[in-house]
């Protein structure tokens, strides 16, 4: 049995080739062909106009975080610290606390998540034993214009709903 | 010394001085959107005064206040503080001072007095571009050496290197060239481009030297250090080259100097190869003597040509997503009125000319705006090329750079000569 | 010495000290026998029944290993199937009514039953009934919180109360699922050594409320340290911990077992003083009330210290071995007479007969052995003659305001070196901050002459400089702990042979004659 042998022909020896005009013009057709179509009617650019067209974020997409609720609204969290101690940018800092509504004993106080830290694995949700944590915010663009504020606490982790529906959440997407 | 004098001569260094500076701003706006074309993007488009994006012009206002801005950074590594501040300058004004032989319309007779249109009426021409831009790398090199760091020092090694290299064929490019013209005097040359070929076919200088053309676009393209040729400031490899330690002003020194470098090679090859102001088939004598049915021609073709380009503007001028109240068809609503108050003001002008004022003087500076107009236009189509090119070819790496340079363009170029020799001796 | 035997261990020939159990005994050479309710300090109560083991040809072939003890060619089996399948179900039993509130539940990170789980089990459950429920978050008194879900029922928690501090407020009640620790009526726990029960509890039964959600125990850094709450200078472990963008903090101690000292245990009080090195502490240099950089703070007390016609130097009993040496060294320098007077720091009638002392001082043996003057008498005839008092971090209102010594420290200018902000030390005209124990390593010398080593475990973002270092600005010869052992060495004959890097974790008996005592 022998082993098969292709051989694959280089391109580029022919003297036409070695001549690079030929192909430097043959190139830049190509590219003056894109431009004017471009230039005589912009519609048919590739592009999506960002900031006023926004993509269509998919529910496996790793946004902005949220923390969710039960359904009367208080906090599912219970102050673990698994996401924290998941996190492999320690972006996430926890302040536990008691907690009296008999859902559980421990929530938490602070719940602050450096944005600007944070390098959306997604890790903290899938180390949430309550489904606490998510990412199906669908933000994707989180700036500011200063550090301060990218770094969100319970309040406004609590604030933000979600981007997709429970049933799309749990099926991940198409 | 006449007050007409005078003013012509003002006029002459204000064209000189201010016309390579606003190309600046064209040129980065066509690089820009050129690109983007050429790549199937939008390009820079956001940047507005009061809605008016003027296609993207304004983000070149943006850039530049931003440079202002910038903090002027001197790094505390930097041992000769002279020659750091120096260099950006160097490239700067040498490749300013080039453009100051071109010249850019035909000599200009009023009564008895002529008037060269260049801004610095000198015979020298060619030679003066040679050693202004060969003393234009010291600039580059001086940057990379002065940057005290191993990535400006490649750089500017390169450029060195590059710039030895590509020297040669495009003096022995030019060599050939000047033996046909008979002269170095840059007017000259463009007076003969004006002369017909059998009759029929402008006497350019592409059509007397089609080798010669390729060998000196492409060692033009190498002595502005632009794509192919700009290993000098290869992001990939040595990230910006010799311009790595620089910002702000200094830094968009480097960055002017590269584009008006663009535009006075783009100068050169026109007025070496393609006509310089000449328009084909119309010389300066033809022109002023039938001054009258150009005029109308004129006023004829204005107005079509508006009519064209408004239908371009209003086509895609507008947002391609929905929007409420479309700002962007309030913009087109004044660039069209713009547009046709423009055509509607040159067509009085032109009219006023007609009944007023044909014949003499005037039809002299008639010419001259058209030619100017000309040459223009064509150097504009040739800074157009190098984009083009810079969005079409990748860069060469180094060996093949210095190879292309000594293997084949060195002996194409005195293949040239060879050749241009010969024919010239048999037919004199 | 203990006489050694062998015995077999999964058919691997070990030797061991006879005389122990086979779960202390076995734990020496790293074989870990599963057990919850046996603990070294209560003794064997074989209810748990997690520790069977099987013995090869022994009659009974099945016993408990707390309650065995080693004998020569005994053949233990531990991997044997049916000691696993033992493990497996005894820990099926305990997790039956377990709440596995893991997430929520302090130990977790430190608890048996989910070590073992982890280790032994790995099943799910195959109960299809409720739970039984039964009370959480229980008040017991003395900062314990109790949850009776998480209870095995191990009992070490009522041993510890009724062996150990003799008070027994805790029993068991109840039989089979219903039984629960409880405390009588009306009776919370009353002692003084009460939080050792949280130590104790193998699960997340007993938490502390101190404590309480403050931290997860992996996050903490542990660290061997030395109590300075009292003079018995317990071993603790300092558990400590930086968040990110805060400061380096001590969330709890714990009694670090040494049999020489303190045994097991430490007392709720000595366990409490860490908020003494969170809270309150001196971080800035003062010099006339104005805040200075450390390096003019210093130049200005030497330049005090160049001027003083007789300055007096008074050093706190606290301090280590290395820094009372160094300070002494700096008070020869400047001609200035030194105290270590600290009768504050006695609180008569405070201590008992197991851990607790009258004396809070955690180095007066120190002082004693280095020759340094501690009596009232000649500390307040030095402070009468005295034109400046430099107080080296001495709390001279430890125990209550003492007229007398302040209104002679109203007459004299006085500077502070201290790691605490406290009273005594805002009348001073210049204040240098320095570190507390936590934050410096040193040696100091207990009541009984034990000598112990102690390491640096904190470093805070705003560190106070180590008195030693203060020293060395001032002046002194004395660079760093180790600098100070030579002449320590010579001057202290009972530390004649003792190296600072060679001292056991459990420390050294110093032998101390009549004449040890009198120092150079």
């Amino acid at each position: 049995m022998s082993i098969k042998v292709r051989v694959v022909e280089r391109k580029g020896r022919t003297f036409l080739e070695q001549l690079y005009l030929v192909e430097v013009v043959k190139g830049m057709t190509v590219t003056l062909g894109h431009f004017f179509r471009n230039l005589l009617d912009n519609s048919r650019l590739y592009v999506r106009h960002y900031p006023e067209v926004k993509p269509e974020i998919s529910p496996r997409w790793r946004g902005r975080h949220r923390l969710t609720r039960h359904e009367d609204g208080s906090v599912k969290c219970v102050a673990c610290f698994m996401c924290q101690t998941n996190c492999p940018s320690n972006c996430i800092m926890i302040e536990a606390g008691e907690r009296f509504d008999g859902r559980s004993e421990k929530m938490p106080v602070k719940f602050d998540i450096d944005l600007l830290e944070c390098i959306y694995c997604g890790y903290c949700v899938e180390a949430c034993p309550m489904d606490a944590i998510r990412m199906d915010t669908g933000i994707f663009s989180v700036t500011s214009n200063s550090r301060e504020s990218l770094l969100i606490g319970l309040e406004q982790l609590m604030e933000t709903p979600g981007g997709f529906s429970e049933v799309d959440y749990h099926k991940g997407g198409g | 010394m006449s007050a007409l004098d005078i003013l012509i001569i003002l006029l002459r260094v204000a064209f000189g001085a201010f016309v390579p500076l606003s190309f600046v701003a064209v040129l980065v706006w066509m690089e820009r959107r050129g690109a983007a074309f050429f790549q199937d993007r939008a390009g820079p488009n956001r940047c507005n005064v009061y809605g008016i994006r003027a296609g993207g012009l304004i983000q070149n206002l943006a850039d530049g206040i931003k440079l202002i801005f910038k903090e002027d950074i001197v790094p505390g590594h930097i041992q000769h503080k002279l020659y750091f501040i120096l260099a950006p300058m160097l490239v700067f004004i040498t490749a300013l001072l080039c453009f100051a032989v071109i010249p850019f319309a035909d000599v200009l007779v009023l009564g008895d007095r002529e008037y060269v249109m260049q801004a610095v009426p000198m015979d020298v021409g060619i030679l003066w571009f040679l050693a202004v831009v060969g003393f234009g790398v010291y600039g580059i090199i001086l940057a990379g050496w002065s940057s005290h760091n191993k990535y400006g020092v490649l750089g500017g090694l390169r450029a060195a290197a590059q710039v030895i290299s590509y020297e040669i064929p495009m003096g022995l490019s030019l060599v050939s060239l000047l033996a046909v013209y008979g002269t170095v005097d840059l007017s000259a040359i463009a007076q003969y481009q004006g002369q017909l070929l059998f009759g029929f076919i402008p006497a350019w200088g592409f059509v007397l030297q089609p080798l010669g053309v390729i060998i000196f676009i492409v060692a033009a393209f190498a002595e502005t250090n632009r794509t192919p040729f700009d290993l000098a400031e290869g992001e990939s490899e040595i990230v910006a080259g010799y311009h790595v330690e620089y910002s702000s002003m200094k830094f968009a020194l480097f960055f002017m100097g590269e584009y008006v470098a663009m535009f006075v090679s783009s100068a050169l090859i026109v007025t070496l190869y393609f006509g310089s102001y000449q328009i084909p088939w119309l010389s300066t004598e033809t022109l002023v003597a039938h001054a009258r049915p150009v005029v109308i021609l004129l006023m004829i073709g204005l107005p079509v040509i508006a009519y064209f380009f408004a239908g371009w503007i209003k086509k895609n001028n507008r947002t391609h997503y929905y929007r409420a109240d479309d700002p962007r068809s309030r913009e087109t609503a004044i660039y069209v009125s713009l547009l046709w108050s423009l055509v509607v003001v040159l067509e009085v002008i032109l009219l006023i000319y007609l009944i007023f004022a044909a014949g003499g003087a005037a039809d002299r500076i008639l010419v001259l705006l058209l030619q100017i107009g000309s040459f223009l236009i064509k150097t504009f189509l040739m800074c157009f090329v190098y984009v083009w090119v810079r969005w079409t070819l990748p860069r060469f790496r180094y060996d093949q750079l210095q190879k292309i340079g000594w293997e084949k363009m060195l002996p194409l170029a005195l293949l040239n000569i060879f050749i241009t020799g010969a024919i010239i001796v048999s037919f004199s | 010495m203990a006489e050694m035997v062998k015995l077999f261990v999964n058919g691997q020939e070990v030797e061991v000290e006879s005389g122990k159990n086979l779960i202390d005994a076995l734990k020496v050479v790293g074989i870990e026998i599963p057990h919850f309710c046996y603990h070294p300090a209560l003794g064997a109560d074989g209810n748990c029944r997690m520790c069977l083991v099987g013995i090869e040809d022994g009659r009974p072939p099945i016993v408990p290993a707390c309650k065995t003890p080693v004998q020569a060619g005994m053949k233990v089996l531990l991997d044997a199937e049916h000691i696993k399948k033992i493990q497996h179900d005894v820990l099926e039993f305990e997790l039956i009514n377990h709440p596995i509130d893991c997430p929520v539940c302090d130990q977790a990170g430190e608890c048996s039953l989910q070590d073992y789980y982890m280790k032994y089990s790995l099943d799910d459950s195959r109960m299809r009934v409720d739970q039984v429920a039964k009370a959480k978050r229980m008040d017991f008194g003395c900062g314990v919180v109790h949850d009776q879900e998480r209870c095995v029922l191990c009992a070490r928690c009522v041993r510890f109360t009724r062996q150990i501090t003799k008070t027994g407020e805790l029993g068991i009640v109840n039989r089979t699922d219903a039984a629960r620790v409880t405390i009588f009526p009306g009776r919370p726990l009353n002692n003084r050594y009460a939080l050792n029960i949280v130590d104790l509890c193998p699960v997340g039964a007993m938490t502390s409320q101190d404590f309480r959600f403050r931290q997860r125990v992996w996050f903490l850094k542990k660290d061997a340290s030395i109590c300075h709450g009292c003079s018995r200078g317990c071993n603790i472990y300092i558990d400590h911990h930086r968040e990110k963008y805060k400061d380096d903090i001590i969330y709890r101690f714990r009694p670090r077992t040494n049999l020489l000292v303190n045994g097991y245990f430490i007392c709720d009080a000595g366990r409490l003083s860490y908020k003494e090195e969170n809270e309150n502490r001196q971080v800035t240099s003062l010099i006339e009330g104005r805040q200075a950089p450390f390096d003019e703070t210093i130049a200005a007390i030497r330049q005090k210290l160049d001027q003083a016609r007789k300055p007096l130097i008074l050093i706190s009993p606290d301090c280590s071995l290395e820094q009372m040496w160094a300070v002494r060294r700096v008070s020869t320098l400047y001609g200035a007479s030194l105290s270590g007077f600290s009768d504050a720091y006695v609180k008569a009638g405070d201590g008992d007969d197991f851990l607790i002392n009258d004396d809070k001082a955690a180095n007066r043996r120190g002082l004693e052995l280095l020759g340094i003057k501690t009596d009232r008498k000649s500390f307040i005839e030095a402070l009468q003659k005295t034109d400046l008092f430099v107080n080296f971090n001495n709390d001279l209102h430890f125990s209550g305001v003492d007229e007398e010594i302040d209104a002679l420290l109203g007459t004299v200018q006085s500077i502070a070196v201290c790691s605490h902000q406290r009273d005594v030390f805002k009348t001073a005209s210049i204040i240098l901050p320095i570190a507390s124990y936590s934050e410096y390593g040193g040696t100091i010398i207990n009541q009984d002459y034990v000598l112990q080593a102690f390491a640096k475990a904190v470093v805070k973002n705003e560190a106070g400089k180590d008195m030693l270092e203060v020293t060395r600005l001032l002046g002194g010869a004395v660079i760093d702990a180790r600098h100070a052992w030579p002449g320590i060495r010579k001057s202290v004959a009972c530390l004649a042979d003792v190296d600072p890097a060679a001292i056991p974790a459990e420390g050294i008996k110093l032998q101390t004659g009549e004449d040890a005592n009198v120092g150079a």
